[in-house]
């Protein structure tokens, strides 16, 4: 087995749903020995083994059970703390201080430990309290508002978004906080906020706001500020009933030059020599008719046909993927191998899947992807790798309901 | 100043949109990020919105803050050996395909002199394949990579995400390879190149998608939920008309507490019909409790029915427009603000995603082109050369 780029890091984890498993799934792909602590009270619905929401995030770790409730398991907890490079959780505030593995209580033991947490708020203010789940965090930062057509202010982005960025967030500040221990020897807290991830996806838009008092409103698939026209998504032939069995074909000219080449493929139609079209300017404040003569055009034609004449003509232009599409007609990914079966099925939901880290590095390789593991199903393992426990006493704290 | 958590990393920025937010975080982490501009100035410099109609960009501002600028002729003998020596002494270099200076500079070589140079290149659909050389800007970008299809009405068309959300995605990505790769190379002295594509790390971020294709059957599902606006694909999660705006409302976690709730307000119509307590109706009593939250919610201001939510520990929110996050309290109470200067004038901007204890985030103004030009050519010794 190559090298991994963090072979070698401790990550005690703590979180659940999707925000916090998404930064450690990240971790744990590229090699760091990530130790998912659960247990049978707490494996429930999202936060099972049996769940596929559960499968999708929980890969490549180590599974131990802990029944916190229990003062032998907490000591347990504690001694792994010592040892960990990172800790990282998303409890409400104030859980782990209780256990006494907060960041005061772990540090003084252990001063190199990266402690993040990842909470819906941050920690302090008056919302710090607030429970949020991605919907949540997506209404309150002004992604939801603004994710739409005009005058439809209650779309949105139709997944969690907000989640996996802030698991990619949580990702970046870990090992940006493992370059300053480099340095320094020292390691960190980093309060990682759910909401400030958010609202900063708005960066120039609240920009826009402070500085000229103009504030953002949703532009449907139009650029918000920059003309770019045509700029869609556009009706093809259908290949099925319903909703997904419709074809959509995304179209966007981001320069003259492009419009010119879609304008050939057009026939040069008279309405498009207008001379108001040249210019993105012109185009963009045509976009309307533009669109509408456009859907005419691609409404009887194949989608994925469509979308090679256009690229062949330089005209940027994709088909409107959906999961199915994305696992049996892409050929991009089908190429680069993206998505594939887990070797290892020996899990009650049979065989599982994986969709590779997007990160291709060159020397250390990231293609090892371990199934997810049972509740506690790495008790020994992992206790034996960290701690220096025997397995026999591994097996008297399962019996003795420490370790559940 | 204290020192940020990359003080001393030195990072070479040649990206356009789709990695550009990646060099924006390891900037504002502290690492010293140098963006060569060609002689006419970065095009991203035009992208919109701008101050006062034509003033500065604060798409830029905002995307290229925390930088150091330097102008560069790609066709100028001596320009070419200063962003050669530039290269020379970067820990890392992000790079787009297209970008100015890649004509000017040989990373292959410097890699072959500096075994320890972190590569990261992004790219709309990685190295090679059969869709390598496809345009894709962020809308199509999200067309192909799943975003779109997840996104809008069924009376709207498939929607892109406001702005630019899919290039955030591959930027964010882009900074973990390169502090990946970094560490990588602090522990062995072995750098490498790390190549990132657009489209596989848009599929990655997808939530739903994936999983239902996968476990879909076997959830009793279909493999691909159709756009259904605010409403989340667990069905638990949607966005509702109030009396005046919109409010994300959930029975979630506690569908009891919820009934509880709603039994307080006198607006829990049929919902204690004993058909909804049996178990194999559960889904029935979600699709009900919806249309019952539904009826109820349309009478209610959203923000203080939020308020009245949360006391409650019930996960709802209040679907805000973008003006009220200045005078957000959480915000405030959190000093989460960064002054921007802007054309000379103080603005208000955004803050950090996250808090170092030890070594602070620090948003620092961009600045003028080649106002840095003398610092960086003297730091690299290029005038002691002489």
């Amino acid at each position: 087995m190559s090298a991994r780029p963090l072979d070698g890091l401790r990550v005690l984890d703590f979180t659940h749903v999707l925000a916090g498993p998404f930064a450690t799934r990240i971790l744990a792909d590229m090699g760091a020995d990530v130790v998912k602590v659960n247990s049978q009270e707490r494996a429930l619905a999202t936060n099972s083994p049996d769940s596929p929401y559960y499968v999708m995030w929980n890969r490549n770790k180590r599974a131990l059970a802990l029944d916190m409730k229990n003062d032998a398991a907490v000591a347990l907890c504690r001694r792994l703390c010592a040892t960990a490079d990172v800790v990282i959780e998303n409890f409400a505030v104030g859980v782990l201080d209780r256990w006494g593995i907060g960041y005061g209580q772990v540090s003084p033991g252990n001063p190199g430990v990266i402690y993040a947490q990842m909470s819906g708020m941050g920690e302090g203010g008056p919302w710090s309290g607030f429970v949020t789940y991605a919907p949540t965090i997506h209404a309150l930062t002004g992604l939801t508002h603004l994710t739409g057509v005009p005058g439809r202010e209650d779309i949105g982005i139709g997944y969690s978004y907000n989640d996996h960025q802030a698991g990619l967030h949580g990702a970046v500040a870990i090992l940006a906080a493992l370059e300053a221990r480099h340095r320094t020897g020292r390691g960190q807290q980093v309060d990682l906020s759910q909401f400030e991830v958010g609202v900063n996806f708005l960066g120039p838009s609240l920009l826009d706001w402070f500085a000229n008092g103009r504030a953002a409103r949703p532009t449907g698939n139009d650029l918000p500020y920059d003309p770019a026209a045509p700029h869609g998504v556009y009706p093809c032939l259908p290949e099925g009933e319903g909703i997904v069995g419709e074809r959509w074909l995304a179209i966007a000219c981001m320069t003259d030059a492009q419009w010119r080449a879609l304008r050939g493929l057009l026939g040069e139609p008279g309405w498009a020599s207008d001379p108001a079209l040249d210019q993105a300017a012109g185009r963009a404040a045509a976009s309307a008719s533009l669109d509408s003569k456009l859907a005419e055009w691609t409404r009887t034609q194949h989608a994925a046909e469509l979308m090679a004449c256009c690229q062949a003509a330089g005209v940027p232009a994709g088909v409107v993927q959906d999961g199915i599409d994305l696992a049996e007609r892409d050929p991009q990914l089908r190429h680069s191998g993206f998505m594939q079966p887990i070797d290892d099925p020996g899990l009650p939901i049979g065989q599982t899947y994986a969709d590779r880290l997007p990160l291709h590095f060159e020397r250390t390789p990231c293609n090892e992807y371990r199934r997810v593991r049972q509740l506690g199903e790495d008790n020994a393992a992992v206790l034996r790798d960290w701690l220096g426990m025997s397995e026999d006493e591994t097996r008297r704290g399962e019996a003795d309901g420490v370790l559940r | 100043m204290p020192e940020s958590a990359l003080t001393g990393v030195r990072v070479l920025d040649l990206t356009d949109e789709r990695a550009i937010y990646g060099a924006k975080l390891l900037a504002d982490l502290g690492a010293d990020v140098v963006r060569p501009e060609p002689p006419g100035g970065d095009p991203l410099r035009q992208r919109g919105p701008r101050a006062d109609g034509d003033g500065a960009s604060l798409w830029h501002a905002f995307f290229a803050s925390s930088r150091r600028f330097f102008a560069a002729d790609a066709g100028n003998a001596a320009d070419r050996e200063r962003l050669q020596r530039l290269l020379d002494h970067a820990d890392i270099v992000l790079s787009c395909d297209g970008n100015f200076a890649l004509q000017a500079i040989d990373i292959e070589a410097a890699r072959a002199r500096r075994p320890d140079l972190v590569h990261v290149v992004v790219s709309s659909f990685g190295d090679d394949g059969p869709w390598a050389d496809l345009l894709a800007p962020d809308l199509v970008a999200g067309a192909l990579g799943g975003a779109v299809a997840a996104t809008g009405t069924p009376e709207t068309t498939p929607l892109k995400n406001f702005g630019e959300l899919n290039f955030m995605v591959s930027g964010a990505y882009a900074a973990i390879a390169a502090l990946g790769a970094l560490r990588h190379a602090r522990a062995t002295g072995e750098g490498q190149r790390v190549t990132v594509p657009v489209h596989e790390c848009i599929a990655s971020c997808l939530e739903q998608v994936l999983m239902l294709n996968w476990y879909g059957e076997r959830m009793g599902r279909g493999r691909v939920q159709p756009r259904q606006g605010g409403t989340h694909w667990s069905m638990a999660f949607t966005v509702m008309p109030a009396a005046d705006g919109a409010i994300m409302v959930t029975p979630a976690p506690d569908f009891d507490a919820q009934l509880i709730w709603l039994i307080e307000e006198e607006a829990h119509q049929d919902l204690l019909d004993p058909q909804y307590g049996e178990p194999e109706n559960q889904p029935l009593l979600v699709g009900r409790m919806m249309q019952v939250l539904r009826d109820w919610v349309a009478t209610q201001n959203p923000e203080e029915l939020f308020f009245r939510a949360q006391a409650r520990h019930a996960p709802y929110g209040w679907v805000q427009p973008i003006e009220r996050l200045a005078d957000n309290p959480q915000l405030a109470a959190r000093d989460w603000w960064v002054p921007y200067t802007i054309d000379g004038r103080a603005v208000r901007g955004p803050g950090a995603p996250y808090r170092f204890s030890a070594t602070p985030w620090q948003h620092r103004d961009p600045q003028a082109l080649n106002a840095d030009a003398d610092a960086i050519l003297s730091e690299l010794g290029w005038e002691d050369r002489r």
